[in-house]
């Protein structure tokens, strides 16, 4: 957990208003479909209307963060590729540069174990791709996990790496973003949710040669592999997840509420549980704006970056590039 | 020793009227006919100790399908069965076929079986050296129809000394013969699973393995089989395909083979024999050894949307859903053991099934779940 500022940054306690649940509900999952928009060159998908939408200098702004913090994580893992003598970035290389947070390790790992998963189910339903299968040679199963295995066990020395893979425990901020998604949907009717699943869809593993380009792997003298790049599209998405989680809780914290003369001291999440309508109607300011604001992304980066306590300056290794990274 | 009517009578109960069987063919029967009656006793014996044992299971969906024995069958372990599944096989959909070409060899391992009988096959890993002894096909026959005399006398001509193995499997034979006939079952009241919301899943593709039992070489099949392709360098198999049913073989040098994309598990078995008895016109001595079905597919619809991410926050311990990767969940059954991927859409997928009672088992766990989830 981290002080932030007034709030504590405890994910549990964002709670949207009914109101405007929906709309925070499209903006954040809407965001990677928007993201996504430049590098799909889909116009087609753009004729979402009215405040569904998310605001496009969020998103232009959001894509600009997400961008410069991949090329940087690319560079720093071409430098440890390097250090290793190899000629293409692996997956160990990403996993060894995420070693430093065991939550966000934690869960990309879980992602991997579960693209594992469903190549091998899907595998089993359809003739042609076990067929396929058969075909690559049969080493494919469960590959990323194998990798992730061995090289967790080799740079392992206190045994906490590996001990997270017997790890059971529940991955707060993914059960915070389900239950957001949770309460989001119970309130929308069908159209609207058969929307939301489409963008939820959405990835940036879908158009893999975009997203390299994207990234200018091209020009690149170490190029990710196969894994790699999954792992990093998986990456983006979830730097942009974190980016819009923080967000939401700026935007909560900036909502001022005139006829309460406590408000400046009081945390985001008190605030949440004990609003009434009345002093709703007695502020006559708007409770959320309709979507997230760049200045809420400004803040939230700000925020994340300024570490506060005696250690700051030593607890991110990451920062020579100015920017903490959001996603390891 | 049972006296000779017995069987008859008991059998005529479950089946209805019944002809007496003819006699069987001069080169089988090699066990004398009351030894046949004792196992016949014995296997109904122990079916009527199973009965009481098995729970009801899904029921007939498939007109075709008589799968109501073998589910008992199955499900009871006390039965000292053969591990192998007994697959039976529905004259139903052969209806066209007449697999009289089939040799013996290469549809059982019990030699003096007739070819066609559709009724039912036992596989063991006997050897079998086999007398050509055939009787008419009863193929062009609905399972739930009358039962064949021929197909009977079948069974009793499967009997062989032997053959340790087949003995207790074969009483089984006439048994489920003559329960296959009646569309009824026989004994145990079975709830149909449609009751709960009438939509039976369909099976989509059924993956089976058999081992024809003798060294291949691939380059010769390749060569002279149609339909067939084979390139060593990626892959040391040779890939064949038959029209009817619509499958593909993998067939591999030791002999084994995989066949999929069947509908249903007597179609993945007969493409097999088919594909058998390609092999075997290529001059290899193909058997017909431990057909086994590995995987199943089935799926439906529930004609509503579903709220995924509800499902996934209540059963988190089953499921995952990573819409980003994969637009349906995944969620892990544990009892069955079946994998079944939900869609918004209300499409369900089931896999990961060995029987076909465990797609509708698990269809009908499922499926209140579901309801509760339904996107309005």
């Amino acid at each position: 957990m981290v002080v932030f500022g007034t709030t504590f940054f405890n994910f549990d306690s964002f709670i949207g208003k009914t109101d405007s649940v929906e709309i925070i509900g499209k903006s954040v999952f809407l965001y990677c479909y928007h993201i996504i928009f430049p590098l799909l060159n889909d116009s087609g998908r753009y004729s979402l209307g009215d405040a569904r939408r998310p605001l496009h200098e969020t998103a232009v702004l959001v894509e600009d963060v997400v961008h410069t913090q991949l090329i940087n994580l690319l560079q720093q893992a071409a430098e440890v590729s390097q250090l290793r003598g190899a000629r293409v970035i692996t997956p160990e290389d990403l996993l060894f540069l995420m070693r430093k947070d065991k939550k966000k390790l934690r869960r990309l790992l879980k992602y991997m174990f579960i693209r594992d998963y469903k190549s091998k189910i899907v595998k089993g339903i359809d003739e042609d791709d076990l067929l396929e299968d058969k075909l690559s040679g049969s080493n494919n199963t469960n590959k990323r996990q194998k990798i992730a295995q061995d090289f967790l066990n080799s740079i392992d020395q206190t045994g906490e790496l590996l001990a997270m893979f017997e790890d059971d425990e529940v991955d707060e901020v993914k059960q915070e973003r389900m239950e957001r998604a949770e309460r989001q949907t119970r309130i929308m009717d069908s159209a609207q949710y058969a929307e939301f699943c489409e963008s939820r869809q959405l990835s940036f593993s879908k158009k893999a040669s975009k997203f390299r380009d994207w990234l200018d792997c091209s020009s690149m003298e170490i190029k990710p592999n196969v894994v790699a790049m999954e792992i990093l599209a998986y990456l983006a998405y979830e730097t942009v997840a974190q980016l819009v989680d923080l967000a939401l809780l700026v935007r909560q914290d900036m909502v001022t509420k005139a006829g309460d003369p406590f408000s400046h001291a009081i945390s985001a999440t008190f605030i949440q549980y004990h609003n009434s309508a009345e002093s709703t109607a007695a502020c006559g300011v708007e409770a959320q704006s309709d979507a997230i604001q760049p200045c809420h992304i400004r803040e939230a980066i700000r925020r994340y970056s300024h570490k506060i306590g005696p250690l700051s300056p030593f607890t991110n290794a990451y920062r020579r590039s100015g920017m903490a990274f959001l996603a390891c | 020793m049972a006296s000779a009517p017995r069987p008859e009578r008991d059998l005529g109960l479950l089946a209805g009227c019944l002809p007496p069987y003819p006699p069987p063919p001069t080169t089988v029967g090699l066990l004398s006919m009351e030894q046949q009656e004792t196992y016949l006793e014995l296997y109904l014996d122990q079916c009527a100790a199973q009965d009481d044992l098995a729970p009801p299971r899904s029921p007939l969906f498939n007109p075709v399908v008589p799968y109501d024995m073998y589910i008992l069958n199955a499900s009871n372990p006390d039965t000292a069965f053969n591990s192998n599944p007994e697959v039976k096989e529905t004259s139903g959909d052969f209806s066209s076929v007449d697999l009289s070409f089939l040799p013996d060899e290469v549809t059982q391992e019990n030699k003096d079986q007739p070819v066609i009988s559709s009724r039912h096959e036992t596989e063991e890993s006997s050897e079998s050296q086999s007398p050509q002894s055939r009787l008419p096909s009863p193929s062009e026959q609905d399972i739930g129809l009358g039962l064949n005399s021929s197909s009977l006398s079948n069974s009793h001509s499967q009997l062989h000394p032997g053959d340790t193995d087949s003995v207790r499997p074969s009483p089984e034979k006439p048994n489920s013969d003559s329960l296959s006939l009646a569309p009824i079952t026989p004994m145990t009241p079975m709830t149909p699973v449609s009751e709960c919301c009438g939509i039976v899943p369909q099976l989509q593709n059924i993956v089976s393995t058999v081992n024809l039992a003798c060294k291949l070489d691939l380059k010769k099949i390749a060569l002279h089989a149609k339909n067939a392709e084979y390139n060593p360098k990626r892959f040391a198999a040779v890939i064949m395909r038959i029209r009817e049913p619509r499958t593909t073989a993998l067939i591999f040098s030791s002999g084994k083979m995989v066949c999929t994309g069947a509908k249903s598990e007597e179609q993945s078995r007969l493409a097999a024999r088919k594909y058998a008895r390609v092999v075997q016109k290529l001059g290899f001595p193909a058997r017909f050894l431990d057909f086994k079905i590995q995987n199943m597919v089935g799926s439906c619809d529930v004609r509503f949307p579903i709220r995924l991410e509800g499902l996934v926050l209540t059963h988190q311990q089953f499921s995952s859903y990573e819409p980003e990767l994969f637009p349906g969940l995944i969620y892990r059954m544990v009892k069955p053991r079946i994998v079944l991927l939900i869609f918004v859409s209300g499409k369900v997928v089931l896999t990961g099934a060995k029987e076909r009672s465990e797609i509708y088992e698990a269809f009908e766990n499922i499926y209140p779940i579901l309801k509760g989830f339904k996107k309005a």
